[in-house]
């Protein structure tokens, strides 16, 4: 049901969009000759009448001449506008030169009933044009609130002319007029429950014959008591000079930044508008009881109401049908999802296996060969096999990583005093820290140290802080471990006289794959996974780890993890 | 040594057999080797080895069902079983121990580890 957009959309939220300097100046100046209208007499008053409206007809006509593609609307509007002031002429003529009312029929109501036609062709077209979306829901709303406003208009303003005594020609004439309103809603409806973002131009465009329509309808509640120059006269003037403006909109303020939503949003105003179509049948009944003397349309308000039910059931149905399809995606994509899920696993396990089968040969012939090698190529081995035990160590920190992003991690928990632990990471990078010429020192309060932990995560945790310790502490450096019991938590720390990091660097220090400036710049072997799988094992564990650090003074890292009693 | 222990090493890659081949005749174990999990079971049965080293990922039978299919029948149902494998993680292991293994070695393996545990499960 979509026809080529005008140009590309524009992108616009909200209904704020430009608009041109011409079309607000038009606005003002129409305010202005609105509020002077009605300081005028009669006579003057009519002369301004046909100027308001001669003025919107040159707008309309300026915006349809300075328009490439889609003129034919606006000179339809052009067209329409200026009937109506014809009308408009005709009428004062018969009120000022004759003193009287114009006739009924008479010459001023053919081209008021031709003005209609004109800019419901010219509303159409123009939707045609913009390319507003309808989508069966934006039509549901239209048609719900176009039939509401048909009942009404069917019971209080076509339906007693049925029972007047005027000649049949008259009788039609006068029934034309609600009846081209009713067609006006129908355009209205159209334009403003459509799913296109509305610009200010076509918000000028909806309110112009909102008001028109509005200014018809009083007219015919009060047509009795009519006079021109009242009150009334202010709706359709309103019409006119917003309609000029709408026409002096240059075209691009007028695309229509299509909205992708297929369905229509339900905000509170189109709510409150299918609310109120609901409820103009029970205001119908109440109305027609209190004044027209219980004189009840029941067959009229029967068939409206009837009509307002199965559109209703349609459009909410539609709704329902709309959160079912999409709980149903989003189910399968939830499916699609755990499936990729268990693809990434098996995927991993397969690599790290097919990774682990080279690197066992790898290292197992290596060591066969230094035992027999005489201590150069031993040398050379030695590289090999320490190249080995790096790769070794990184696929198994990728399926450690590739394990907590899918599923997290299996803490098996027991008792573990933290104390030992860091004694026995302790002893085990001796032979690390003997070979970086760094001294370990290690300081227990004493003291309870026992946690509930994975044992081999958590000495996961510790060797991984001492190992890093090491690597970034300067040739005779040392290392300094303190294991604290305060607060319900048992604190390690583990601090170093290294390069230190910044501040920056500090809070990216945990993610993953994150590798400080001074490990890259001094070639410092590492995946940047380390930091990242010890706050994941503390995190699980309900600890939290933390970073201090001076530049070029050191660092020092801080786990905190509960106390078991 | 025709009475030295005989250990059968199953493992579908050739270097990795040969490794465990060199490594256990070295400890003085004598060493047959099978090439896949068929090949492992038929030999089992044939040979009644001392201890079986098992690889868990090769093709035809994994070692996982060499292993069942060994446990379930009793002429083999006492042979001390090794799996030997590349995934080591936790669930991993628990499956094989679950499924009769006697211990369980991850690769790479180091080989005093290797020899302690061949060691042990032969009665040496």
């Amino acid at each position: 049901m979509t026809s080529t957009p005008v140009g590309e959309p524009v992108h616009v939220r909200s209904g704020f969009a430009p608009r041109s300097r011409a079309s607000l100046a038009f606005l003002a100046l129409g305010a202005v000759a609105i509020g002077v209208y009605f300081l005028l007499p009669d006579d003057a008053q009519d002369v301004l009448y046909v100027v308001i409206g001669l003025a919107a007809v040159a707008a309309v006509l300026h915006g349809a001449r300075s328009r490439a593609a889609g003129r034919l609307s606006w000179q339809l509007f052009a067209a329409g506008l200026l009937c109506a002031v014809v009308a408009d002429t005709i009428s004062s003529y018969y009120e000022v030169r004759l003193d009287r009312e114009p006739p009924v029929p008479s010459s001023a109501d053919v081209f008021y009933l031709a003005s209609y036609p004109l800019l419901l062709a010219g509303i159409f077209l123009l939707l045609r044009d913009l390319g507003s979306i309808r989508t069966r829901a934006a039509i549901l709303d239209a048609v719900i609130v176009t039939v509401a406003a048909g009942m009404v208009q069917w019971i209080f303003f076509v339906g007693p002319y049925l029972k007047t005594s005027l000649h049949p020609f008259a009788r039609g004439v006068e029934m034309a007029y609600p009846t081209m309103d009713l067609l006006m809603f129908v355009a209205l409806a159209q334009l403003a429950l459509g799913t296109g973002v509305r610009t200010w131009a076509y918000r000028l465009l909806v309110v112009a014959v909102g008001l028109w329509i509005v200014g018809d309808e009083l007219f015919g509640l009060s047509v009795d008591n009519y006079t021109a120059g009242g009150w009334l006269d202010a709706f359709w003037l309103a019409s006119y000079v917003c309609w000029g403006a709408a026409g002096l909109e240059p075209v691009e303020n007028w695309r229509l930044a299509l909205d992708r939503r297929q369905v229509p949003r339900l905000t509170k105003g189109r709510i409150a508008l299918l609310a109120a179509a609901l409820l103009t049948v029970p205001a119908v009944i109440l109305v027609e009881h209190f004044w027209h003397g219980r004189n009840l349309h029941s067959v009229s308000i029967a068939v409206g109401a009837s009509l307002l039910a199965v559109l209703v059931i349609a459009r909410f149905a539609g709704l329902v049908r709309a959160v079912d399809s999409a709980r149903i995606a989003e189910r399968e994509a939830n499916q699609r999802l755990r499936e990729l899920d268990r693809l990434k696993d098996e995927f991993v396990s397969t690599i790290s296996h097919e990774l682990r089968t080279p690197l066992t040969s790898i290292t197992g012939y290596v060591e066969l060969a230094r035992e027999q090698a005489d201590p150069e190529t031993n040398g050379y081995l030695a590289v090999v096999e320490r190249n080995a035990a790096r790769l070794l160590s990184l696929v198994n920190d990728l399926l450690f990583v590739a394990r907590l992003q899918s599923g997290g991690l299996d803490l098996e928990e027991e008792p573990v005093d933290v104390a030992q632990l860091v004694a026995e990471s302790v002893a085990a990078a001796k032979p690390q820290a003997v070979g970086a010429n760094v001294e370990l020192r290690l300081r227990l309060t004493g003291g309870d140290t026992a946690v509930r932990g994975d044992r081999r995560r958590l000495a996961q945790v510790i060797d991984n802080l001492v190992s890093n310790a090491i690597k970034f502490s300067p040739d005779a450096g040392s290392v300094d471990l303190t294991v604290d019991r305060g607060n319900g938590k048992v604190t390690v720390e583990v601090e170093d006289r290294g390069i230190g990091l910044s501040e920056s660097e500090r809070e990216r220090l945990f993610e993953r794959f994150f590798r400080s400036q001074g490990a890259l710049d001094r070639q410092i072997p590492g995946t940047g996974l380390g930091l990242y799988i010890t706050k994941s094992i503390v995190e699980a564990h309900g600890g939290s780890v933390a970073a201090r650090s001076i530049v070029g003074e050191g660092s020092s890292f801080v786990v905190e993890l509960p106390a078991a009693s | 040594m025709s009475d030295a222990p005989l250990v059968l090493c199953a493992d579908d890659d050739a270097d990795i057999r040969a490794l465990l081949t060199i490594r256990l005749e070295r400890a003085g174990f004598r060493v047959a080797q099978a090439a896949d999990g068929e090949q492992a079971l038929s030999l089992a049965r044939e040979l009644s080895p001392d201890v079986l080293v098992l690889d868990v990922m090769m093709p035809r039978l994994s070692g996982t069902e060499v292993l069942l299919a060994l446990r379930g029948d009793e002429a083999t149902a006492a042979i001390p079983v090794v799996l030997l494998s590349a995934r080591a993680q936790e669930a991993d292991v628990e499956r094989g121990l679950e499924a009769g293994a006697d211990a369980y070695l991850a690769k790479p393996f180091q080989a005093p580890e290797l020899i302690e545990v061949v060691g042990r499960l032969a009665g040496r």
